[in-house]
């Protein structure tokens, strides 16, 4: 996913490369640091390696001490199958994390290994070869570590997971496009026979199905303004067209004319293309743990602010349309995230459970969408308690890209 | 590119010294502390054993990680070499000073203030004890880093995909002096983290003060930070990323920021608040009034407090344009000063000692006995005395049209009963208040200093 994806930055043809990255559809454009090279520089070993690791309950223990800029092991080596790393921190302030790592594969690793607190480990099944522990921070942050013989264990089937994971979020995007053209389809027969009050109710229905996937329809850079630009995105004298310009209609002057018939028409086509390009698409790890963390910047660029439905007000149920697209995509991602960074995946989740909490407190059934109208007082008194909550499942997140693409 | 260190032969103790020749004894000995509290000291030579060795440390580090070549990249974490190697950044003069982070003490209390101040109160989110700890002691570890001029995980990692471990806007800028200090609100000591046993008798939510005129945004808080540097880039960036650190465990509640030192520290001038008025002219200098009216010492009910102290702060907005058409006589009368020297009423030279019986030929007091320094006068409160440690402020224009700036006024004492007992007295008979307001509170347990890496803020409490 792109850095930054102001609405308005949409619009310009400069972006689109970038976009084309989260749909895959530029095959191989997306090199990646780990692929782009073939030999891994290390800068000496610092721990005392003689012979290889001692073997207890059926693993290798190798002891990892973090101390002052230094990051050591007490054997450098240990027999094929599981190993344990087990890493303390007795007083480096700078150093916090330990991974181990194969060419640039990220096979296990802890954080938050602070100074001052307890030990924390965690075990690998390997085979014969060199890996390296990467201490980000060390004066020496790659050390070999070799591993002799053949595993008997099979290998970890983090590989699998992801993909399954990758697939199985297509078919979910998938789905809510099928329902996007559904939803689409009601709020087209309101809007031209004319009935408000049934488009009004018809729009709120059918927003959320676009929100959830927002980050792969983004990704088709010209589609995307036809269908989901704001006024302020429309360059002057070019046409306004889409979701928006129908709020206004409905939701501002009340009143269904010729030209917003005209645009739920142009709608209908639009999403039923967005549904073409989306079908059989594929996806990369990374992409969705970028489009989990994209969809969350949505929400802080043009929810939380209630620009994104400035007529109906509805910016609730997109916000919660985002934090449900979001959740989804690192559900898809989460057995092998579990595999890879238990303590991460489990702040995540917390951290989803925490503001789907919150979200819940402005369930309102009587209102279109079924959440409570986003008006200025509500802005004025929720907004800043909406944002913490939102930067606090953000900023673990962010982390899940990295995590993915380097397993 | 190794830069020198300043050496401030003038300034700082000897810490390892067996024993001193020539302890000052002057009533501004609390700037070149002697060896009873070497923590208070300008250390920026390398016999500093902690910031020496890190920075020597990070210039080896750079050196092998250049050596190893084009493969490894350059994942140096230390922020100032790595901008200062390319040239990046022009330094300040004090962009190689470093305060001690181990010590007694907290730094960024008798330490000299420095030119810049960002406070921050953060509200704890979590309810697990553990992921405060764990936030505690990731802090304290950030913090000798960053108090030793280096950062926490690079600003360019080598991974494509890696986010950020430091923000990058502090880089190359060296520590600049920077102090971080951290303090516990009251309301960390309920239920919520097992810490109720360890709330000092002392600690309690300030009680309202006539003419207070509080609101909600700039109140309260479960810890404060203040960081304290001569770059304000630098403090600010310390501030960000500790907030950035704590964002799942504990949200951002109120800051100020703080600009012009506003208390007088030691032998150099005594800075200017932003009525024009000379501040901190009687402040806590020496040892004895530091042991006395500062540092929580060995008897007190909560022995984890013993070399802490307690940290009031007051956000005091200042109608600065009413004040501004005041007449020179009234300013005067007002704070019982001169405005210029700053001389008591009954003086001539700033350091005069007032003489609050004095009468003019009226027969009323030469300092009116509702004037700000008569009322704060430790000779007219039993000995009472805070360490004023506070910074100017500006917030840009308020809701109805006025300047908005004042004094972040911060204050260290022993017990909080100390400002209790002045304000009660200044709240409700200052002249003072017709042109300030109490906008924003806080009271804080300051922990001691902590001993080594390794010990965290709050690591005694979670026993």
């Amino acid at each position: 996913m792109t850095p930054s994806r102001t609405r308005s930055a949409r619009k310009r043809p400069a972006t689109r490369a970038t976009y084309a990255l989260l749909a895959g559809l530029a095959a191989g454009s997306l090199l990646l640091a780990g692929c782009s090279s073939s030999t891994t520089a290390t800068a000496g070993s610092t721990a005392s390696a003689d012979g290889a690791a001692p073997v207890t309950n059926g693993a290798a223990q190798v002891k990892v001490t973090l101390s002052g800029n230094d990051c050591a092991m007490d054997y450098a080596s240990a027999p094929a199958g599981p190993v344990t790393f087990e890493i303390t921190n007795t007083d480096a302030a700078g150093l916090s994390e330990v991974e181990l790592m194969s060419d640039k594969r990220i096979l296990g690793e802890r954080e938050n290994i602070v100074a001052g607190l307890k030990s924390a480990s965690f075990s690998v099944t390997l085979t014969g070869g060199t890996y390296q522990l990467n201490c980000p921070g060390a004066t020496t942050e790659n050390t070999d570590f070799t591993v002799t013989g053949e595993a008997t264990a099979e290998a970890s089937d983090v590989q699998g997971q992801l993909t399954e994971g990758t697939s199985g979020y297509g078919t979910y995007v998938e789905g809510q496009a099928a329902n996007l053209v559904e939803a689409v389809g009601v709020l087209d027969a309101a809007v031209q026979s004319g009935d408000v009050a049934a488009a009004q109710t018809a729009y709120a229905t059918a927003r959320p199905f676009y929100e959830r996937i927002e980050p792969v329809a983004e990704s088709f850079a010209d589609l995307d303004p036809e269908i989901d630009a704001r006024v302020a995105d429309v360059e002057p004298g070019a046409e306004w067209t889409g979701f928006h310009p129908i709020e206004k209609d409905l939701f501002e002057t009340g009143a269904i004319t010729d030209a917003t018939k005209a645009l739920s028409t142009k709608l209908v086509a639009d999403i039923a293309q967005l549904q073409t390009l989306t079908t059989g698409l594929t996806y990369k790890p990374e992409e969705l743990a970028n489009g989990a963390s994209s969809l969350l910047e949505e929400v802080q660029s043009s929810k939380i602010t209630g620009e994104e439905e400035a007529y109906s007000h509805i910016d609730l149920v997109d916000f919660v349309a985002n934090v449900e697209g979001s959740e989804q995509a690192f559900e898809y991602l989460k057995p092998a995230l579990t595999t890879i960074d238990p303590d991460l995946t489990a702040s995540i989740s917390a951290q989803f459970t925490s503001v789907d909490a919150m979200l819940a407190t402005y369930k309102d059934a009587a209102s279109p969408g079924g959440y409570a109208l986003y008006t200025e007082a509500l802005r004025t008194s929720d907004a800043p308690k909406l944002t913490q909550s939102i930067q606090a499942l953000q900023s673990p997140l962010a982390q899940l890209s990295e995590k993915v693409a380097t397993a | 590119m190794r830069r020198n260190r300043i050496e401030r032969d003038d300034r700082q103790g000897d810490p390892v010294a067996p024993g001193p020749s020539a302890e000052p004894r002057d009533q501004h000995a609390g700037l070149s502390a002697g060896p009873r509290d070497p923590h208070a000291g300008l250390s920026a030579g390398p016999r500093d054993p902690h910031a020496g060795l890190s920075r020597r440390a990070f210039f080896a580090a750079a050196a092998s990680s250049a050596a190893a070549g084009a493969a490894i990249g350059v994942t140096a974490t230390g922020i100032a070499g790595q901008a200062a190697s390319a040239g990046q950044v022009e330094l300040t003069a004090q962009a190689d000073e470093t305060y001690p982070f181990y010590g007694e003490h907290q730094a960024g209390i008798r330490t000299p203030p420095q030119d810049h101040l960002v406070f921050m109160v953060f509200d704890v989110t979590t309810t697990s004890a553990s992921e405060l700890q764990v936030m505690l002691a990731k802090w304290s570890a950030a913090i000798a880093q960053y108090t030793a001029g280096l950062a926490v995980g690079a600003v360019e990692p080598e991974r494509e995909l890696a986010v950020p471990g430091d923000t990058g806007e502090a880089a190359g800028m060296g520590a600049n002096q920077l102090t971080v200090t951290v303090g516990f609100a009251p309301s960390m000591f309920d239920d919520r983290f097992g810490w109720k046993k360890y709330r000092p008798a002392a600690l309690n939510d300030l009680p309202a003060f006539a003419s207070d005129a509080l609101t909600p945004e700039f109140t309260g808080g479960d810890i404060c930070v203040q960081a304290c540097a001569s770059d304000p880039l630098v403090a600010y960036h310390a501030i960000r990323n500790l907030a950035r650190m704590a964002r799942t465990t504990a949200t951002t509640r109120w800051t100020v920021q703080g600009f012009g030192r506003a208390s007088r520290s030691g032998d150099r001038a005594t800075p200017r608040n932003l009525m024009g008025f000379k501040d901190g002219t009687r402040n806590i200098e020496t040892d004895d009034d530091f042991a006395q009216q500062v540092w929580v010492g060995d008897g007190s009910d909560q022995p984890w407090m013993t070399g802490g102290s307690y940290l009031v702060a007051r956000k005091i907005h200042m109608l600065i344009e009413t004040w501004d058409t005041d007449y020179i006589a009234d300013q005067h009368a007002v704070f019982g000063r001169t405005k210029l020297e700053g001389a008591p009423l009954t003086g001539t030279k700033e350091f005069d000692t007032p003489d609050f019986q004095a009468t003019g030929a009226d027969g009323k007091p030469v300092i009116p006995a509702n004037a700000h320094v008569a009322l704060a006068a430790h000779e007219n409160n039993n000995g009472t005395k805070i360490l004023r440690r506070g910074y100017n402020f500006t917030d840009g224009i308020d809701s109805v049209g006025r300047l908005d700036a004042g004094l972040m006024f911060i204050s260290y004492q022993r017990d909080p009963q100390q400002f209790i007992t002045l304000q009660q007295k200044l709240g409700s008979m200052d002249r003072l208040n017709e042109y300030i307001r109490h906008v924003g509170s806080g009271v804080y347990a300051v922990p001691p200093g902590l001993s080594a890496a390794g010990d965290y803020f709050g690591k005694a409490l979670f026993a």
